[in-house]
């Protein structure tokens, strides 16, 4: 039995990709005594969008926040195995925490706009990161970075208006769009919707596509439809294992492990 | 019977009360296995009984309490003789107060008029008698309050219902005393200011630059002038405030951002309490820190580097009252701080903010109204602070900006012009309640707008 469930625990589906961005080997996290991942080994492609899926607390989110290390900030929280991104190790020594969170961004569940106007909630990355050389410059960071948030038209007018004075779809948009405006290669993606009403929603996922042009995204999702809707491939955790990973088409129309099953279908979840 | 007695033998009654409701109750429906045929629990019977028995007697004996002597004076008065009554009342009230003395014992018989040990006697009688017909009143009102309520008891009476809505008065009771008393004390500090003001003009208070409250009692006294401008000491107040605030924000301010966003768990866990500790010493030993302590040290500094410092000086009161304000400003900053969202450092981290670029730039911009509110409520209190002051600012009303010299404040000289015997119709005295109610409108204005500043903040979070 044990064994048995062991073997059901091992990774269906080829976790490799040609060329990838991002390659976790081995990945295990706790928070103290608690396990969160165990052994989790996955890449993540250039220009494609990766969902991962899996019920509450099955470690989808902890992959996440291990990508740009902002488990650091967690008392408590180990990561071993090693994680890479383009060939480097980014848990290495000598790694610049500061430098991977320019090149890995991420948008959080909450919509998490800071108490700043609009303008400055997009410039902030840029200023404190010295892209900019002039004002002229950085209005040019800002305005590119709300046009691919698909926030321009709505915000022009108000760019010094508190950020928090946004409905909730457009501070999440405004939050993406200070995230783009570091031109980060990776974007994370933690529950961006889930805040969200459905129109709103619908208008992230539009542009969760267009932004597949410059970006890498992973998003964590609970929505299955959302996952199958936005991204090309599809990752599904249960309880800290990554247990099937394949093309999003192949994993909804014919997932090959019976948990990614009963889970797809609703039997739990 | 003593009022304290008598209010033991209400809560007594009221406990009785209490039982005899809630057996009726009970009895009534046929026990306590039909309880649910009430409209309310037993308990709920018995309280609104007890509180019918307790509640109307408390009212009649603190009724007694204020007006006794009112009514006791206007019989006793009743009963002098003619030549008596049509005195002055100025003179009346000392003949009274010879009746009072010789009353409770403070002066011997044989030393008075046989008028007045006339009126002591019927004061003592009339007194007794009161007592005696208040202590009946009171036992009457209560046994009918009891007797009434009981009465009235009915397995339908909504009983929970009615404890709630004199658990309401109550409420609104206790909240009316503290507002009352706030209304009571302004309108006292206020009548006696409008008293000063008729004897001195409101422009030579607020705009004059000469204080020197001392009134000359004969016509050849020099040195006396009794002038009352109020600006050296406004002037001397907001000295030594802003020294404390420069000495309480920064160092407040920074430890608090020590506390909240780099102190390990163990450090935070001990070192709060002990920063805390600071404000739980009595002002009056930072007052002798300041007098014995620093002050000499501070002149001892000044003689070395060539520098004029008096023995008392604005600085020394304004670095220890600074010190005193430190855990103020700091443990308010640590609340506001360490109610930033995690979300927004998270935010920050996330596009590669370090650690002291998102406390500077979010977490300290996302907590500033906060913060504002709190260094505002710390220089209301700085502003009021009165015995560091007293013991280490000194008296002299110089108009002075320079930190070195000696200053009064406007609490320094409400104490000194207070304490001792004083008359309460000079305006040396009077002037001490003009202060008051300047300082009361100050720090009122700086609570109120302190307040609004921190509820706004704080509603934007929750």
């Amino acid at each position: 039995m044990d064994l048995e469930r062991q073997q059901q625990r091992q990774t269906v589906g080829d976790i490799t990709v040609p060329d990838p961005v991002i390659c976790c080997r081995g990945v295990n996290v706790r928070y103290g005594d608690k396990p969160a991942i165990r052994d989790v080994s996955l890449d993540i492609a250039h220009h494609e969008v990766i969902a991962m899926i899996g019920p509450s607390g099955c470690g989808k989110s902890t992959l996440l926040r291990c990508l740009n290390r902002l488990n650091d900030t967690i008392p408590g929280a180990v990561v071993t195995g090693t994680i890479t991104l383009d060939g480097q190790d980014i848990y290495d020594r000598q790694q610049d925490v500061v430098q991977l969170r320019a090149r890995v961004g991420m948008v959080f569940q909450k919509p998490n706009p800071f108490p700043k106007s609009v303008y400055e909630n997009v410039a902030y990355g840029p200023r404190i990161h010295g892209l900019a050389a002039g004002r002229a410059e950085l209005d040019e960071i800002v305005q590119t970075s709300l046009q691919r948030a698909g926030l321009w038209d709505e915000v022009k007018d108000r760019l010094n208006q508190p950020g928090t004075a946004l409905s909730g779809g457009q501070q999440q948009r405004l939050c993406i769009a200070r995230t783009i405006a570091v031109s980060p290669e990776v974007i994370l993606m933690d529950e961006p919707c889930s805040a969200l009403d459905p129109i709103a929603t619908a208008r992230i996922e539009d542009l969760i596509d267009e932004l597949r042009q410059n970006f890498t995204i992973c998003i964590v999702t609970h929505s299955m439809q959302q996952a199958a809707r936005v991204s090309q491939r599809t990752a599904y955790f249960h309880l800290g294992d990554l247990i099937e990973v394949g093309p999003t088409e192949r994993i909804f129309t014919n997932p090959r492990h019976r948990l990614t099953e009963d889970y797809l279908t609703g039997r739990f979840g | 019977m003593q009022t304290s007695t008598l209010i033991l033998v209400l809560l007594a009654l009221s406990a009785v009360a209490y039982q005899l409701g809630r057996g009726r109750a009970l009895q009534l429906v046929g026990g306590p296995r039909r309880r649910r045929d009430l409209h309310s629990l037993p308990a709920y019977y018995g309280l609104l009984t007890a509180v019918w028995c307790g509640l109307p007697a408390l009212v009649v004996v603190a009724g007694w309490q204020l007006l006794d002597d009112r009514i006791l004076t206007a019989l006793v008065v009743d009963e002098m003789p003619a030549g008596t009554r049509a005195l002055p009342p100025g003179e009346l009230s000392l003949v009274l107060n010879d009746v009072r003395n010789l009353v409770a014992g403070n002066v011997a018989a044989e030393s008075v008029t046989p008028a007045v040990a006339a009126a002591a006697q019927r004061w003592r009688r009339l007194d007794a008698l009161g007592h005696l017909g208040a202590s009946g009143l009171t036992l009457a009102v209560a046994l009918a309050g009891g007797w009434l309520a009981w009465r009235r008891i009915t397995p339908r009476l909504p009983a929970r219902n009615h404890v709630e809505r004199i658990a309401e008065r109550v409420l609104l009771g206790c909240s009316l005393i503290a507002i009352l008393t706030t209304i009571g004390i302004v309108l006292s500090v206020l009548w006696e200011s409008i008293q000063f003001f008729r004897l001195v003009p409101v422009s030579e208070f607020v705009f004059g630059t000469q204080w020197s409250p001392q009134l000359a009692i004969r016509a050849d006294q020099v040195g006396s002038s009794g002038a009352f401008g109020a600006v050296p000491l406004f002037a001397g107040t907001l000295l030594i405030s802003a020294i404390a605030m420069l000495i309480a924000v920064p160092v407040g301010l920074f430890a608090a951002i020590y506390l909240a966003e780099y102190a390990s768990r163990r450090f935070r866990t001990l070192a709060k309490p002990v920063l805390e500790v600071l404000a739980g010493i009595p002002t009056v030993v930072y007052g002798f820190f300041a007098a014995l302590t620093v002050a000499p040290l501070l002149r001892l500094t000044g003689e070395r580097l060539g520098l004029e410092v008096a023995a008392e000086s604005a600085l020394a009161a304004g670095l220890v009252m600074g010190i005193m304000i430190i855990p103020f400003v700091s443990s308010l900053a640590d609340d506001m701080i360490t109610a930033v969202p995690q979300s927004l450092r998270d935010g920050s981290y996330g596009l590669g903010a370090t650690r002291s670029e998102t406390i500077r730039r979010v977490v300290l911009r996302a907590a500033l109204p906060g913060i504002v509110g709190g260094v505002l409520l710390a220089i209301s209190r700085a502003v009021g602070e009165t015995m560091i002051v007293v013991m280490a600012a000194g008296l002299s009303a110089n108009l002075t900006a320079n930190p070195l010299e000696a200053v009064t404040t406007v609490t320094v000289q409400i104490v000194t012009l207070l304490v001792g015997d004083q008359e309460f119709d000079s305006p040396k005295t009077l002037a001490a309640f003009a202060l008051g109610l300047v300082l009361f409108l100050v720090t009122l204005a700086l609570n109120i707008v302190a307040l609004q500043v921190v509820r706004r903040y704080r509603e934007q979070y929750e």
